[in-house]
């Protein structure tokens, strides 16, 4: 876990190897039933899944629990997923899977859980939970659209997105650090507060209309020579600003948390204030640093939907994406790169229930739930597996 | 003496105090909602409205005049009807109000409230819509009965989750809420299973059979008066009272809440309990889904199970009520009288406009949360003592969700050297 | 004003509210001394050492380190001063390694700010051999044992240059080894001028290391004397003020039938290694039968299995002939087993619960406290007025949360709630912990007076007095086995021996 120290018994080495292997070989499983190589006969998809599963289980019982059970998760929805493939008309599985705008979508979905989840990290990472990363998300969805098309520039429009975002937090950490409140329920109402307040000055101020059509955007970037390339032409050639952003973030943030002395301390305080507080550390303006940063990382998240991707606002656009975020650094065992993959997995997975309806109307309702039931499978899976900072959600007494 | 008897005698009032509070005094919530409140009411201001303007357009449609001996005329007719608004309104907050106070008491934070009282609405219409030959009280006996149960069923979900591996309540049922909706969309959208088999072009359930219904024992059935429902409601409360404070399941509900190490050395089974809750919580959300389904609603449309919030009110009605029976009922009966006073056809839009006021709503619910979660802050307005830790392990309000959270059962915070 | 003081305290005073933890408190330490504190629980040790550390500031007093008046602010403030303390609870990150704990706040860096690892390694090494403090660097500290954890505690503040080193009765968690090696330690750390402040209330180890000695008693100090001439009972006398029995007068035992009888067990711990390892051991009814140990040998782990707490993989556990193994809390409560829990504020009582419904939480679910599911509050509320009445609890309203009660107090309420169970078993664990001598004394003479009525008493207990004191027959456990059965008139040094694996005593059954 430290970059100091990579003490990991040898006995682990195979094991995780091991694991590691048997996800890729479910993940195989799904990808040969599904176009490009697309078989229409499920059976080597269902060796493959049956293998990765023994792989899975074995990996679980030497004691790698959380990539053992991930790749038996894994290897239980590919077979199943594969099966369903072969069952489907080959014309449907191609609407549905271009998996380069599967990617590039994965990517847009992705972006703001990964800014949400960032900052919900480093929050988590000083010891106090943000449930309100939801309501963080909310604002700077709304103000940064606000302000965006008050000023005319999208790039104040995301600073003062930001900055909404951080004045929340301020009062979660005022909450949770001075007054030691309940942090999961003082989260909680900020998501409210938030609720409120953005549907307040939304209506209040744009009415009916809604916001204008021709708030100024944050521009893609377009890659030059990429652009053209096949699959990477259309995955990652013309993908958002704030999306780079959002992948140069996560490189930041881990060299930030693991190869600084700030870093350091930060864990520090996480794990152990007491120990951090008498080597002259303080607790207490750490934590408020943290819980301020994860405001501006989750509002700048919520600002890239608004004025990013969508152009536009509506009432409780983020949707429980703030939820699905902290699940992000749940699964992700509070590390940037972690998160990323989560984010990534969860982007995935509406992405494909964006695409699902292109071959089933009524039913691409329900696929509309896939990110949330992957949540909830998730946490379900994951959670007590990994370790969260061991002082997260103890208030702080300074004596 | 030793230090930590030095620390423990020196705060003995405090502790008093404490428990006089946490026995039921009713001067912590009340100043928590005149704070709410009061900063709603800069909020008002803060848009350019008049807030005593706004506060006094809010009340004129709750109805709540009627309680009073020198409305009459036509001043009480009107108000007679919008109190049977309130009251109309009030009924399902009482049930989602304890579902989330119910979990409180054992520690555990019920944000599924809403997803559960889906669930027991979509069971309710589909139950109440079908059988068309049942006698009455059968047939809505056996509705109430399955919206219960799967609300219970809901909710298990993430007892079960809880109690298996230790998975935060918080994020399962928040996505379980949203599943909720997703499948009440599907169920009742075009083309959908349960769509109205009369009308195929709007996505909505079919109608509850008319021997299905709850009477009407309190005005107009055709402007939607106060149906039975409120009594089952109160009935509720009832049950939640005897059972938490009398029963040997209540004791244990509450020890697992306050303290689980100690319930665990006691013999008590900490992931029985947590499912067993949070089943019953779900319960109470899905009678409250099938009271209104059978009450007023009389059909599902999808967008009824999209504008749905029963289930985060309760919330903030649990929190204000401290958890305990009285104080959600009252929580309750303000926030349906806030909700009635709001409404579209209630507030006087040239005052203040409808939608503006849902969002103040959310506003007021958000600050009832967030002061509520920091009792502290309000106790210390109350006697300015030191916010000290060493009380053990949490607050009667709030039940230390935060604690209960982590499900290595970590010990309190050490108060010091 | 002698400068050879590396450190002075002069007329410290500390109040609290109405408590006065400190009482004018004179104290020096000279350069390269070994100066012990000594004192009862509470006498002020602690809360002078917070003082002298910055944690309070004192409410009237002066401090001077090498001559000059200084106001010590914070822990930094401190640190810069050249004052280092090692806690009896380390202060320590778990999951961070030797290194990281140690540059902790003060991190070598290398060029754009990063954490110089390299650098890091290098100075622990090298303080590491100067003061021959034996560490590896890049171990994980929830991995190391006790003894290097205190090391890594101790390089902390010589890292940052520690001129006075505090210790916080350090010898409270190690082996008589790594005790042994401590004291080599100091010795080292002695002749390179450094001054020592040795808190402890062990005597014998006082009279050992520490050149001076300083008694306080109840916030003021007694005396400071030379540890030439002085003996045990002398220090004794002024720690608590009068000829000091230091052994409860017991009549002897009358052993009955078993009451547990534990056979070949095997448990694992959280980490689900084995912490108990084919243990077998049996306590009889009328006899105190003490398990001592140092921490982490397993004793947790055996108690919980035998208070059904937790589940063991292999083995036998029998409360008065019945089989009981992993059945649960439940079963082994009726089977007669009653638990005075380590932690009495996080598992014996529910501190918001009143103390009725505290005194309740064994038998809630029987006659008279019940009935069909339902609670008799009347019975509930007879039941704890007795006790409260028969335990002498101070504070007697049963309506009042347990959390108004002070730390004795609390444990009373523990103690009368498992005895009135009528219990086989009672299974006392560190049931003096953080009490005053009065409540120790109360304890003392409620564990032989239940035994004397035939139950069988199963004392795990960290502190050898108690252990001698009380026990009727000793254990010793170690690594999950029992290696030693002594009388309680074996020495401290036959104890040691067994408790850190070396052989003696008679072999157990």
């Amino acid at each position: 876990m430290s970059a100091l120290a990579e003490a990991v018994a040898p006995s682990r080495v195979g094991a995780r190897e091991i694991a590691w292997g048997a996800l890729v070989l479910g993940v195989l499983a799904a990808f040969i039933a599904l176009p490009p190589i697309m078989l229409r006969t499920p059976v080597p998809s269902l060796i493959l899944a049956v293998a990765a599963l023994g792989g899975g289980i074995f990996v679980v019982r030497e004691g790698e629990k959380r990539l053992g059970w991930i790749a038996i998760v894994v290897a239980v929805l590919a077979g199943v997923g594969a099966v369903a493939a072969t069952q489907t008309n080959e014309s449907s599985l191609d609407a549905v899977f271009v998996w380069s705008a599967l990617f590039a979508a994965m990517l847009r979905f992705a972006t703001p859980l990964t800014f949400a989840a960032l900052g919900g990290l480093l929050c988590e990472r000083s010891g106090v939970i943000n449930i309100g990363l939801e309501g963080m998300m909310l604002m700077g969805a709304f103000f940064g659209i606000f302000g965006a098309d008050l000023t005319g520039s999208w790039l104040l429009g995301c600073l003062i997105g930001m900055a909404s975002g951080g004045a929340l937090a301020v009062i979660h950490a005022v909450l949770s650090v001075s007054f030691r409140a309940d942090q999961v329920v003082s989260g909680f109402g900020l998501n409210f507060l938030a609720l409120g307040i953005t549907g307040y000055v939304f209506v209040a101020h744009y009415g009916d209309q809604g916001t204008p059509g021709d708030v100024p955007r944050v521009p893609n970037v377009s890659l030059p020579g990429i652009e053209d390339v096949g699959f990477f032409g259309e995955a990652i050639g013309n993908a958002n600003l704030l999306t780079w952003v959002a992948l140069l973030l996560v490189v930041l943030t881990a060299v930030f948390l693991f190869r600084t002395p700030r870093g350091l301390r930060l864990r520090s305080v996480g794990e152990k204030p007491r120990a951090a507080e008498t080597v002259g550390v303080s607790v207490i303006r750490t934590r408020y640093i943290a819980v301020i940063v994860s405001g501006f990382l989750a509002a700048l998240g919520g600002a890239y939907l608004s004025i990013a991707l969508l152009g536009s606002f509506t009432e409780n656009m983020t949707a429980g994406r703030g939820y699905i975020a902290l699940a992000a650094v749940i699964f992700g065992a509070w590390r940037p790169f972690g998160a990323l993959v989560a984010a990534l997995l969860f982007g995935f997975s509406s992405a494909l229930a964006q695409r699902l309806p292109e071959f089933s109307e009524s039913t691409a309702v329900l696929f509309q739930a896939l990110p949330y039931v992957l949540t909830l499978v998730v946490v379900a899976g994951v959670v007590g597996r990994s370790r969260p900072p061991a002082s997260i959600g103890i208030p702080y007494v300074k004596e | 003496m030793s230090e930590e008897e030095v620390i423990a005698t020196s705060q003995t009032p405090a502790a008093r105090l404490a428990a006089y509070v946490r026995g039921g005094g009713l001067i912590v919530p009340l100043i928590t909602v005149v704070l709410a409140f009061v900063i709603g009411g800069f909020v008002v201001l803060l848009a350019g409205k008049d807030p005593i303007a706004t506060y006094e357009a809010i009340w004129k449609g709750t109805g709540l005049q009627w309680l009073f001996p020198w409305t009459t005329g036509d001043d009480r007719a009107i108000a007679a009807i919008n109190l049977q608004q309130t009251l109309l309104i009030t009924t399902p907050l009482i049930l989602t109000g304890l579902a989330v106070a119910f979990a409180f008491r054992a520690g555990l934070f019920n944000i599924g409230g809403n997803g559960q009282y889906i669930m027991g609405s979509i069971a309710a219409v589909w139950v109440g819509s079908s059988f068309a030959g049942m006698p009455a009280v059968l047939h809505v006996l056996l509705a109430m009965v399955a919206a219960v149960a799967a609300g219970a069923f809901w909710a298990g979900i993430a007892g079960f989750l809880k109690a298996t591996v230790g998975a935060h309540e918080v994020i399962t049922t928040i996505m379980l809420n949203y599943t909720a909706i997703y499948i009440g969309l599907y169920l009742f959208g075009l083309g959908g299973p349960l769509q109205s088999d009369t009308d195929r072009s709007v996505p909505v359930s079919n109608d509850i059979v008319e021997g299905a219904k709850l009477p009407v024992f309190w005005g107009d059935p055709v402007l939607q008066g106060l149906h039975i429902g409120i009594f089952i409601a109160i009935a509720a409360l009832l049950v939640f009272w005897v059972v938490l404070n009398r029963s040997t399941t209540g004791y244990e509900v509450r020890a697992v809440g306050l303290n689980p190490e100690a319930a665990r050395y006691s013999g008590m089974s900490v992931s029985k309990n947590y499912v067993l809750v949070m089943a019953a919580c779900g319960a109470f959300a899905g009678l409250a889904g099938s009271l209104d389904v059978l009450g007023w609603q009389f059909r599902l449309a999808t967008n009824d199970i999209q504008i749905a919030q029963a289930g985060f009110i309760g919330i903030a009605v649990a929190l204000l009520g401290r958890n305990t029976a009285l104080g959600t009922a009252a929580a309750a009966l303000l926030f349906g009288a806030l909700l009635s006073g709001t409404s579209q056809r209630n507030l006087d839009a040239s005052v203040f406009e409808p939608e503006l006021a849902a969002n103040l709503t959310y506003i007021i619910q958000g600050l009832v949360i967030v002061i509520v979660s920091a009792d502290v802050l309000v106790l210390g307005l109350l006697r300015r003592g030191r916010g000290f830790i060493g009380r053990g392990t949490g607050r009667s309000g709030p039940a230390p969700a935060t604690a209960a959270a982590r499900s290595d059962g970590a010990p309190p915070p050490e108060p010091g050297p | 004003m002698s400068t050879d003081n590396a450190l002075e305290l002069r007329g410290i005073t500390k109040r609290f509210g109405p408590v006065v933890a400190n009482d004018r408190v004179d104290f020096d330490l000279r350069r390269g001394e070994v100066h012990a504190l000594l004192g009862e629980n509470g006498a002020g040790k602690s809360t002078l050492m917070s003082i002298l550390y910055g944690l309070y500031s004192p409410t009237e007093g002066e401090i001077y380190v090498d001559g000059e008046r200084v106001e010590i602010d914070s822990p930094s403030k401190a640190i810069e001063l050249g004052i280092g303390m090692v806690h009896q609870h380390f202060m320590l990150v778990p999951v961070m390694t030797v290194a990281e704990n140690i540059v902790l706040g003060a991190e070598p860096r290398s060029g754009g700010g990063m954490l110089d690892v390299r650098e890091a390694r290098a100075r622990v090494r090298e303080l590491s051999e100067r003061y021959g403090l034996a560490v590896d660097p890049d171990s994980v500290i929830e991995d190391v044992t006790v003894g290097t954890q205190q090391r890594v505690e101790i390089l902390k503040t010589l890292y940052r240059g520690a001129r006075i080193l505090v210790l916080d009765e350090p010898t409270a968690v190690l082996t008589a080894q790594e005790a042994a090696d401590l004291f080599k330690v100091l010795k080292t750390l002695q002749e390179a001028g450094v001054g020592i402040v040795f808190i402890s209330h062990k005597l014998g180890e006082v009279l050992e290391i520490a050149d001076r000695v300083t008694v306080l008693r109840r916030g003021k100090k007694i005396d400071t004397v030379s540890t030439e001439g002085a003996t045990e009972q002398s220090l004794a006398r002024l720690m608590v003020g009068r000829d000091v029995l230091l052994r409860v007068d017991k009549p002897s035992a009358k052993p009955a039938d078993p009451v547990l009888e534990v056979e070949d067990l095997r448990v694992l711990d959280d980490r689900e290694l084995e912490a108990v390892r084919g243990l077998s051991m049996e306590v009889r009814g009328g006899e105190i039968v003490a398990l001592a140990g140092v921490d982490g040998n397993g004793q947790q782990e055996l108690v919980e299995s035998i208070a059904g707490l937790r589940v063991p993989e292999a083995g036998h556990i029998r409360v008065a002939g019945k089989d009981v193994t992993g059945r649960g809390v439940r079963a082994t409560t009726e089977a007669g087993v009653a638990h005075i829990a380590e932690d009495r504020q996080l598992r014996g009582l529910v501190l918001d619960f009143t103390l009725t419904e505290n005194l309740a939480l064994r038998e809630y679910r029987e006659a008279p406290l019940s009935k069909n599911g339902f609670l008799s509050i009347k019975n509930m509320r007879r039941r704890a007025n007795e006790l409260l009445v028969e335990y002498d609890v101070r504070g007697r309203d049963a309506d009042l949360p347990a959390s108004s009660l002070s730390g004795g107090n609390q444990q009373k309420v523990c103690i009368a709630r498992e005895i009135a169970s009528n219990p086989q078993l009672l299974i006392a664990h560190q049931p003096t912990r953080g009490l005053d001598v009065g409540a120790i004394e109360f304890v003392h003479r409620r564990l032989v007076s239940e035994r004397d009525s035939g139950r069988g008493i199963l004392l795990v207990s960290l502190e050898f007095e108690e252990v001698r004191s009380l026990a009727d027959r000793i254990l010793v456990i170690y690594e999950g086995q029992i290696v030693g059965e002594f009388s309680p008139d074996a020495s401290e040094e036959e104890l040691g021996i067994a408790m850190t694996g070396g052989k003696a005593g008679k072999t157990p059954a």
